[in-house]
C-alpha cells in the first residue's frame, strides 16, 4: 500500500484549531474514517482536497502554505477528477437552482443518463415521484434531508460515471463523503454502499468516507468480504489539546462487542410502571402508533418499568423525536393517557405541574444535538449550574461526575472552558452528563450516540446500564439500531408509526 | 496596542479621549475661567445624566421585560394586556414631546420647591427620557428571548429541571445577549446625550420664564442656548464669506464652538463605536 501522508495544520491567528502529520489516502483504495465529531475530521479532508478559504484560516499542507498548495498541479487534478459531499447536505445544494439542473451542472453534465443511478437511491420511485423531489429549489425543509442527501450521492456517482468514461483508469481521484449516511436510514445506506462498491468494481476510485456509523462495519463485513483488502478504517484520536493522530481502527473490536453478551434488561425490583403511555395519541393534526412488532399489527402502549430500558423504532421523520416532547410535556399530544411515576398526565395538565413536580425531578430527556441544547457561551461549570438536584454538586463531585465520560482532562481550565470551544464529541458527552446526573426516575436519550467515538460509546452504554441497574427506566431513541438492538431486550422494543 | 485601534471600536474610542484632552488643554489655556467652569460642569452634567439614563434603561427594560415574560405565560391574560397597552401609550408619544414634558415637570418640582438636591434632579431628568428610551430596549430583550425560545436549547434546559427565571436571566439575557445589550447601551447613551441636548436647548430657547430651565444644573444643551455660545456659532457662518476671521474662532469664539464640538464628536465617536462594537462581534 503506497499511502499518501499528508501534513496539515488549520489555524486562526494565534489559535491552532487542529494539526496533524499522519492523514494518509491510499490511492484507488477506500477508507473510512471514523472519531468523535469536531475533532477535525471534515477540516482536515477539506484542507486536503483545498477547500478551505485561506483568507479566513491559516493552513499549511505538508509545510507549504495553502495558497502554494492549492496551486499545485496535483491538487488541481485532486479537484478536477473527485468530487466532496458535504455533511450538512442543505449547505451544499444551491438554493437558487432546482436540484435537477443541480444534478447536471459542470462536468456532471457529460453523464447524461443518470436514471439508473436515480432509480437505485430512490428505490426506482417512477419519474413523476423523482420530478416532485428535483425539479423543486432546494429549502432548508424541502425536500427532506434524506431525499437531500441522497441528490448529492448522486452526483457523486454521476462525476465517477464521467470519470470512468472519459478518464484513464490511474488518475488521481478523491472522492470524499463527508457523513454521507447522516440522514439516511439503514435501507438507504445499504444502497449508497451497493452503488459506491459496484462503481469501484467498475473502476477503482480513491474514496474517504467519513461516519460516525459503525455498523457500516457489519455491513462490509457481511456483504463485501471481498472488497476488505481494498478497504481501511481508521480512526482519528486526540493525541493532545490541540494534535489529532490518524490510527487504525479494529473492526474486530468493534464486531466483539457486539457479539458479546447482552447487558440484563432487569435489574431492579420492577414494579408499577414508570412510564405507561397510550398506544394511540395525536400530535400536530398526525395519528401515531406504537407497535410491539415490525409489521404495526400489534398496538401496545409503550411501558417501562424501574431497571428497564425501552426502544423506540422508526424511520426518519416519523416522529420519534415528536414522541420523546409529546412524553416530557413539550408538545400538546391530543387523545393523551399517560401514566408518569405514578402521576395521571393529559393533554391538560398544567405547565406548572410539569415545572415543579416532573421536569429535572422524576423525568429529564437528552436533546438529539448537543450544539443546539447546550448553553454554548456558558462554561462547562455553568451548565451544571441551576439544576434541581438532591445534593449540592460541590467542585469535587463535579470533577467525579464529569471523570464518568472525561477521564482525566476534567481540569480546572476544562471546568472554565466555553462549551462552544469543545469538540462536538465532547458537547454531546456534557449534553448526556447533565441530564444523567439529576438521577431522576425516568431518562429520555434522543439519539445519545450521536457524534460520539466507539470509545466514548461504550462508556456511555456503560453508564447507563448502570444508571438502569440502580432502578432508572430508561427510554432509547436512535436510528441506530445494530447498537441498540444489542442493547435492549427485544421485548422492550417498540415501534412508532403513522397511522390512520 | 496595534490589535487595539485595528479594532474600530477601540479605535474610536481613543480618538474621542485624544480629542477631548485636546480641546480640554485648548480651553484651559485660552478660555476664560468662568467660561471653562460652565462648559466644565456643562459637560459632566450631560456626561453624568446620560450615564443615569442608561442604567434606568437597562433596569426598567430588564424589569418590563420579566413582568411581560410571565405575565404572558401565566393564565389571567388582563395584566399582561394592561402593560402591554400602557407601553404602546408611551411608545406613541413622541421622544422629544414626551422628555419635553418630563423636564416641565421637573422644573416645576424644583420652582415649588419639593426637590433641591442636585443628585435627585439629574435622577429625575434622567428618568424621564429613560421613560421614552427605554421600549426599544425592551423590544430587544424580548426578541433575544423569543428567539432562544425557538431553540431546543431553552426547552432542553428547562426539561433538566433549571427554573425558567435563571434560563431567561442568565442563560439567555447574560450569557447570549449581553454583547446585544452592551452594544444597544452605547446607543442609548448617545441618544441621551442628544435628547437632552435637544430637549434643554428648546426649554432655554423657547419657555417662557415662568417654566424656565434658569434652575436646572447647566448641561450642553442649555449652554448652547446662551446668547455668547450662539453668537459664537453665527460667528462659523461670518468665516464662510470672510476667511481672514477663521483664526479668531478658536480664540474669541471658543465657549460655544466648544460645547458645539463636544455634541457633535461626542455623537460622532459614539456612533462609530456603536457600529465598530457591533461589526466586530457580528450581530
Amino acid at each position: 500500500m503506497n499511502a499518501h501522508r499528508y501534513s496539515v495544520c488549520i489555524r486562526a491567528g494565534e489559535r491552532t484549531i487542529v494539526t496533524t502529520d499522519n492523514y494518509d489516502i491510499v490511492p484507488n483504495e477506500i477508507t473510512f474514517l471514523f472519531g468523535e465529531s469536531g475533532i477535525g475530521k471534515s477540516m482536515i479532508s477539506k484542507a486536503v482536497y483545498g477547500l478551505l478559504d485561506p483568507d479566513d484560516l491559516d493552513v499549511t499542507v505538508n509545510g507549504r502554505p495553502y495558497a502554494e498548495y492549492c496551486a499545485l498541479a496535483s491538487t488541481r487534478e485532486i479537484r478536477d477528477n473527485s468530487f466532496f459531499v458535504f455533511q450538512e447536505p442543505s449547505s451544499h445544494l444551491n438554493s437558487l437552482m432546482k436540484i435537477s439542473d443541480q444534478l447536471s451542472e459542470g462536468s456532471l453534465g457529460l453523464c447524461k443518463d443518470d436514471s439508473e443511478i436515480l432509480g437505485r437511491l430512490w428505490q426506482n420511485a417512477d419519474r413523476s415521484a423523482l420530478r416532485r423531489v428535483l425539479d423543486v429549489f432546494p429549502k432548508p425543509y424541502r425536500p427532506s434531508g434524506g431525499e437531500k442527501q441522497r441528490a448529492l450521492l448522486a452526483m457523486a456517482f454521476k462525476k465517477m460515471d464521467v470519470l470512468t468514461s472519459t478518464k484513464e483508469a490511474g488518475a488521481d481521484s478523491f472522492f470524499v463523503f463527508d457523513e454521507p449516511t447522516g440522514s439516511l436510514d439503514n435501507n438507504y445506506r445499504n444502497l449508497f454502499l451497493e452503488l459506491l462498491f459496484e462503481k469501484y468494481a467498475r473502476r477503482p476510485f480513491t474514496v474517504m468516507i467519513i461516519t460516525h456509523d459503525y455498523s457500516v462495519i457489519s455491513e462490509l463485513y457481511a456483504r463485501y468480504r471481498g472488497f476488505l483488502p481494498r478497504i481501511h478504517l481508521k480512526e482519528l484520536r486526540r493525541a493532545d489539546a490541540r494534535a489529532v493522530e490518524v490510527i487504525d481502527f479494529s473492526a474486530q473490536e468493534y464486531l466483539n462487542w457486539l457479539g458479546e453478551k447482552p447487558p440484563k434488561a432487569s435489574g431492579a425490583d420492577a414494579g408499577a410502571p414508570v412510564l405507561d403511555f397510550g398506544a394511540r395519541f395525536s400530535v400536530f393534526g398526525r395519528n401515531l402508533c406504537l407497535f410491539k412488532d415490525a409489521a404495526h399489527t400489534q398496538p401496545a402502549n409503550l411501558i417501562i418499568r424501574k431497571g428497564e430500558i425501552a426502544y423506540v423504532k422508526a424511520p426518519s421523520g416519523v416522529g420519534k423525536t415528536t414522541l420523546a416532547k409529546a412524553i416530557m410535556g413539550l408538545y400538546h399530544a391530543q387523545d393523551l393517557s399517560m401514566n408518569l411515576c405514578g402521576m395521571p398526565i393529559t393533554g391538560r395538565t398544567e405547565k406548572k405541574v410539569w415545572e415543579t413536580r416532573i421536569w429535572g425531578r422524576k423525568a429529564t430527556m437528552v436533546f438529539q444535538h448537543a450544539d443546539e441544547s447546550l448553553n454554548l457561551a456558558a462554561t462547562v461549570r455553568e451548565t451544571f449550574l441551576g439544576l434541581p438536584l438532591a445534593r449540592k454538586l460541590t467542585p469535587q463531585t463535579l470533577v467525579l461526575a464529569l471523570g464518568e465520560l472525561f477521564e482525566d482532562s476534567v481540569t480546572d481550565a476544562f471546568l472554565s472552558k466555553k462549551v462552544a470551544m469543545l469538540s462536538g464529541g465532547q458537547k454531546q458527552r456534557l449534553n448526556l452528563l447533565r441530564s444523567i446526573v439529576l438521577g431522576t426516575d425516568l431518562l429520555i436519550l434522543d439519539e445519545p450516540l450521536n457524534g460520539l467515538d466507539f470509545l466514548s460509546v461504550k462508556k456511555v452504554l456503560t453508564i447507563l446500564d448502570d444508571r438502569r441497574r440502580r432502578g432508572a427506566a430508561l427510554l432509547m431513541i436512535s436510528h441506530n439500531e445494530e447498537i441498540f438492538d444489542h442493547f435492549v431486550d427485544r421485548e422492550h422494543v417498540y415501534y412508532l408509526a403513522e397511522c390512520s | 496596542m496595534k490589535q487595539l485601534l485595528q479594532k474600530k471600536d477601540s479605535r474610536w474610542l481613543g480618538i474621542w479621549v485624544v480629542g477631548m484632552l485636546a480641546v480640554s488643554i485648548w480651553d484651559i489655556l485660552f478660555l476664560n475661567k468662568p467660561a471653562l467652569g460652565q462648559v466644565t460642569a456643562g459637560f459632566l452634567n450631560t456626561f453624568c445624566v446620560a450615564l443615569l439614563v442608561m442604567v434606568f434603561t437597562l433596569v426598567m427594560a430588564w424589569g418590563v421585560t420579566l413582568a411581560l415574560h410571565f405575565l404572558d405565560a401565566g393564565k389571567n391574560r388582563t395584566p399582561y394586556l394592561l402593560l402591554t397597552f400602557a407601553l404602546n401609550l408611551v411608545r406613541s408619544i413622541p421622544q422629544v414631546v414626551g422628555i419635553l414634558f418630563g423636564y416641565v415637570g421637573v422644573s416645576a418640582l424644583v420652582e415649588a420647591g419639593f426637590i433641591r438636591s442636585p443628585v435627585l434632579i439629574f435622577s429625575l431628568l434622567a428618568l424621564s427620557i429613560s421613560l421614552f428610551v427605554f421600549i426599544e430596549f425592551v423590544d430587544l430583550l424580548r426578541e433575544r428571548i423569543a428567539h432562544f425560545q425557538k431553540l431546543d436549547f431553552y426547552n432542553a434546559m428547562r426539561v433538566c429541571g433549571i427554573s425558567e427565571g435563571r434560563v431567561i436571566n442568565f442563560d439567555i439575557l447574560w450569557k447570549n445577549s449581553r454583547i446585544h445589550i452592551l452594544n444597544k447601551l452605547i446607543s442609548v447613551f448617545g441618544a441621551a446625550i442628544f435628547l437632552q441636548c435637544s430637549v434643554d436647548f428648546i426649554i432655554s430657547v423657547g419657555l417662557s420664564t415662568d417654566v424656565n430651565s434658569v434652575t436646572l444644573p447647566a448641561t450642553m444643551g442649555s449652554l448652547l442656548a446662551k446668547i455668547d455660545s450662539k453668537q459664537d456659532i453665527l460667528a462659523i457662518g461670518y468665516t464662510l464669506t470672510h476667511p481672514a476671521y477663521a483664526g479668531n474662532l478658536f480664540f474669541e469664539h471658543l465657549m460655544g464652538l466648544t460645547v458645539a464640538f463636544l455634541v457633535v464628536f461626542t455623537l460622532m465617536s459614539v456612533y462609530h463605536i456603536a457600529n465598530g462594537y457591533a461589526e466586530r462581534h457580528r450581530l
